[in-house]
């Protein structure tokens, strides 16, 4: 099969030995790479129950067959572990040339396991003390560089944050605190070269594939990624109601105005990036003060999560607060939706010294990143903070299955907030993408029903495949049946027969597979869910007033998912189509009775 | 608590012909029908209760919400749930589409302390009628026996009929509307100047020289047509009947909607966004 180079590099830091294992054809045909590779890499790698920060907790870079092909957004790869921060199965996805050259070395991924005895650097094969300890990941990178291309970990990776990041390029893996993991091995950086070319059965044709999808990805339907970048969601959303504010207690900000891109056009510096190989360019790039260099890169996510969640309204601050976090390596969502929760603690009189709403964050993200006083308390997360103070704080933490929420209001977005409480990632926007039928005519946004399931299934689909593949979530639009498109591209680039639907079974494979990973980890039925806040209290004001989501209304939404999904009533997977998992994969699946968040 | 005199609003249809959720319609000075309704009622009553299916979130009210059980039914089961759920001896029922409701007409009708409708050309107003507590044990067994018209509630009660051409009811305060037309003559008979506030929003707003404009109520069609030449907008946002793909319209940060046949209310703020959310 081409477009794989059929093997791994195992590298055990215990040992300081690295080694080449294959990886059956079988198993690419059935998860492509990405995610679904790295998923099962994971699986296979490490026994049921383990500890996420132990030295046998594997840490999973996975490339794809699309790496290295020329195809618009493909650079990706994916890092996949099981998250410090739900314990769970997590992957999160960076694009980077650390891709390009990774899947040079003639491999499909790299898994690392063990750990070092002192700080020390991987380095194309060789593992040495690193003096990169207590830099960031990009001073890491400007110092490694000449070597290959790096993924490295900040300040909080190495102190064990349970939202740490991975970065490279710039970029950050930055869900689930995967950089923790990775600090856990004391292992600052991995970098890689190589020269090897992946085999592509027909160039020709995918060359003329991928010159169309580019095309196209020029085109109307990315316009906004292109023009204004994930920056323009804040205005809309808070518009609609869905703009979550001051841990999520409302959905409208009065601020909102000020952090809005579409004026600060007018008011700082801006100039666009792209990722490698990508001709989208939604990378948004804005001074950090008026009469600057546009020198801060800036998503939705981290503006509103560093903003409106935490009642911030000076978009200079924002700005600022965006950039520490890529400093220190902190997931920016995870990071302002953590120190949202401890400010309404704090209001309560329920968390003593906590900050308050409109704080400066940067002193509090410094203490979180190097565990000081009360970060120490707030790097653990919100669910863990929550569980110490109590049942009342745990139904405000903004969390799902540990992972903290990102910037959709679940009462204003139904569809999104089944897609939240059923992801294996927890509270994920990337892994379901549902939000997107709340964004049209297709369902009543406000009221889930059955077609919001079906959305929702249908979007778990879609970001299976696009995480896979891997190409970025933003060339979906300029794809026609994602489905027959991918199957046209796996089939020029294998050289095998790829049907469109063989392609939507590989996605429901790398959904459930997740799913069956985390029931291994002790998932139970109640993890899916959403935090009791969303459940018992209607929108207070603004654009959404009134918006309900009854606890009885998302668990019929979710029975029906679990429908849908061919799932039993309380969401497991039959034992019968676990073992034909098991089979065909050759995993283990079978866990112990306990584990997930509760024991992460 | 016992209470004498009740006002119910009945607002558990589905507004299909008028494509959007009567409720949520704008009428005047900010406020939604829903709560021009029950203000006008509310100095006339001991209580309002407003009866709606469960697929309907509603403003902050000075109102009691009661769940339609079976709003499949039509309005007779909302009118029995009223009904049930007060304690009031008299109630009197309208729909949520009676803006021109007044205070004075509401406190006339209940102070005949009877079931009473008014009866205009031969059509009953059951929807703009008193009736007695007693009145749910009535409907329940009309449902049962399959009899679904609030009329036949009112004659099983024996009401009294109203003519509609007594002076004091040449107001005509029951008129409603079912269409975006309808609605909209109704709006530009109170106000002929009514206007509605529309502001892009991301790629709409880097088109536009002024993102923020106010322009006369319309449907949405023409709303969006008269800002478009208004702000001098470099870029299109119609195709066909619907809103371009690559935009989405947000009517009072509610409905979110692409159909150019909408109808877009006085004060209503509409936002045109881009269709792409998310990242």
């Amino acid at each position: 099969m081409s477009g794989i180079h059929g093997r791994y590099l195992r590298i055990d830091l215990s040992r300081g030995t690295s080694e080449h294992v294959a990886i059956p054809e079988s198993v690419s045909r059935r998860l492509l790479g990405g995610v679904g590779l790295g998923t099962w890499l994971l699986l296979r790698e490490s026994t049921p129950g383990f500890d996420p920060l132990s030295a046998e907790a594997p840490l999973v870079f996975a490339f794809s067959p699309l790496v290295g092909t020329g195809l618009t957004t493909s650079a990706k790869f994916a890092v996949v572990a099981k998250s410090p921060l739900t314990g769970f199965v997590c992957d999160a996805l960076a694009s980077s040339h650390f891709a390009i050259a990774g899947k040079r070395m003639g491999i499909d991924a790299i898994v690392v396991k063990g750990a070092c005895e002192t700080p020390s650097e991987w380095v194309r094969g060789v593992l040495r003390p690193t003096a990169s300890w207590g830099r960031s990941a990009a001073e890491t990178t400007s110092v490694l560089g000449g070597e290959g291309r790096v993924a490295a970990i900040g300040v909080a990776g190495e102190q064990l944050v349970r939202f740490a990041t991975i970065s490279a390029d710039g970029r950050h893996a930055g869900r689930g605190g995967l950089g923790a993991v990775m600090g856990a091995k004391r292992l600052k950086a991995i970098v890689v070269a190589g020269e090897l070319e992946t085999p592509i059965a027909d160039r020709t044709a995918l060359e003329a594939r991928a010159d169309r999808l580019r095309a196209r990805a020029a085109g109307p339907e990315t316009a906004k990624y292109r023009e204004l970048g994930t920056v323009g969601n804040l205005l809309a959303f808070d518009r609609v109601g869905a703009l979550p504010t001051r841990n999520f207690q409302t959905s409208h900000f009065e601020g909102a105005e000020k952090l809005a891109a579409e004026r600060w056009r007018g008011e700082r510096a801006h100039r666009r990036a792209a990722c490698a190989h990508c001709t989208i360019g939604c990378e948004q790039r804005y001074a950090s003060r008026p009469g600057g260099a546009a020198d801060v890169r800036i998503e939705y996510e981290s503006q509103f999560a560093l903003g409106p969640l935490v009642g911030v309204a000076d978009p200079d601050a924002v700005l600022a607060s965006s950039a520490r976090c890529d400093a220190l390596g902190l997931d920016t969502i995870s990071a302002g939706a953590t120190l949202a929760f401890s400010m309404e603690c704090g209001e309560r009189g329920w968390l003593e010294g906590a900050p308050a709403f409109g704080d400066d964050l940067l002193p509090w993200l410094d203490r979180i990143a190097t565990r000081d006083g009360l970060g120490d308390r707030l790097a653990e997360g919100s669910l863990r903070l929550a569980r110490e103070i109590g049942d009342e704080a745990v139904g405000i933490a903004p969390q799902v299955k540990g992972l903290e929420m990102p910037g959709y209001e679940p009462r204003a977005l139904q569809t999104m907030a089944l897609g939240l409480a059923v992801s294996s990632r927890g509270a994920d926007h990337n892994r379901s993408s549902a939000y997107e039928a709340d964004f049209s005519e297709e369902v009543d946004r406000m009221h889930g029903d059955a077609r919001s399931v079906a959305a929702a299934v249908a979007a778990e689909e879609r970001a299976a495949i696009l995480d896979s593949l891997v190409l970025c979530k933003f060339v979906r639009g300029a794809m026609g049946d994602l489905f027959e498109e991918s199957a046209a591209i796996l089939s020029d680039l294998t050289g095998e027969a790829w049907s469109a639907d063989g392609v939507e079974t590989v996605a429901k494979r790398i959904v459930d597979l997740r799913r069956l990973g985390n029931e291994r980890e002790g998932w139970q039925p109640a993890d899916d869910s959403l935090p009791k806040r969303f459940l018992e209290e209607p929108i207070p004001g603004g654009p959404a007033v009134g918006a309900r989501l009854p606890a009885e209304r998302l668990r019929d939404l979710i029975r029906s998912y679990y429908l849908e999904r061919g799932y039993d009533e309380s969401g497991r997977i039959s034992s019968d189509r676990r073992t034909a998992f098991e089979s065909e994969l050759g995993l283990d699946l079978t866990g112990p009775a306990s584990g997930g968040a509760d024991d992460a | 608590m016992s209470v004498a005199r009740a006002g119910i609003v009945l607002c558990g249809g589905r507004s299909s012909r008028m494509g959007r959720a009567k409720a949520w319609l704008p009428w005047f000075d900010g406020r939604t029908l829903i709560e021009h309704v029950v203000e006008r009622i509310r100095p006339a009553v001991d209580e309002v209760l407003v009866v709606t299916s469960v697929a309907l979130d509603l403003p902050a009210l000075d109102a009691r919400v009661v769940r339609d059980r079976e709003p499949e039914r039509g309005p007779l089961a909302g009118l029995r749930d009223g009904l049930a759920a007060t304690s009031a001896a008299h109630a009197f029922v309208t729909a949520t589409d009676a803006p021109f409701l007044t205070t004075e007409y509401v406190d006339g009708m209940l102070s005949r302390r009877a079931a009473c409708a008014p009866v205009e050309e031969g059509h009953v107003q059951v929807l703009s009628a008193v009736y007695p507590g007693e009145g749910a044990a009535v409907a329940e067994r009309l449902l049962e026996e399959g009899r679904g018209r609030p009329r036949d509630l009112l004659e099983a009660l024996d009401y009294e009929a109203l003519d509609a051409n007594d002076p004091a009811l040449a107001s005509a305060p029951w008129k409603g509307f079912n269409t975006p037309d309808a609605y909209l003559d109704a709006v530009r008979g109170e106000d002929p100047d009514a206007r509605c506030r529309i502001e892009f929003l991301g790629r709409a707003a880097l088109a536009s020289k002024s993102p923020n404009l106010e322009v006369p109520v319309g449907t949405l069609g023409d709303v969006l047509a008269q800002a478009a030449r208004a702000c001098d907008l470099d870029l299109d946002l119609v195709e066909g009947e619907q809103v371009a793909r690559g935009h989405l319209v947000s009517l009072g940060g509610r409905d979110l909607v692409r159909d150019l046949s909408l109808p877009v209310g006085p004060d209503e703020r509409i936002s045109v966004l881009d269709a792409q959310a998310g990242g």
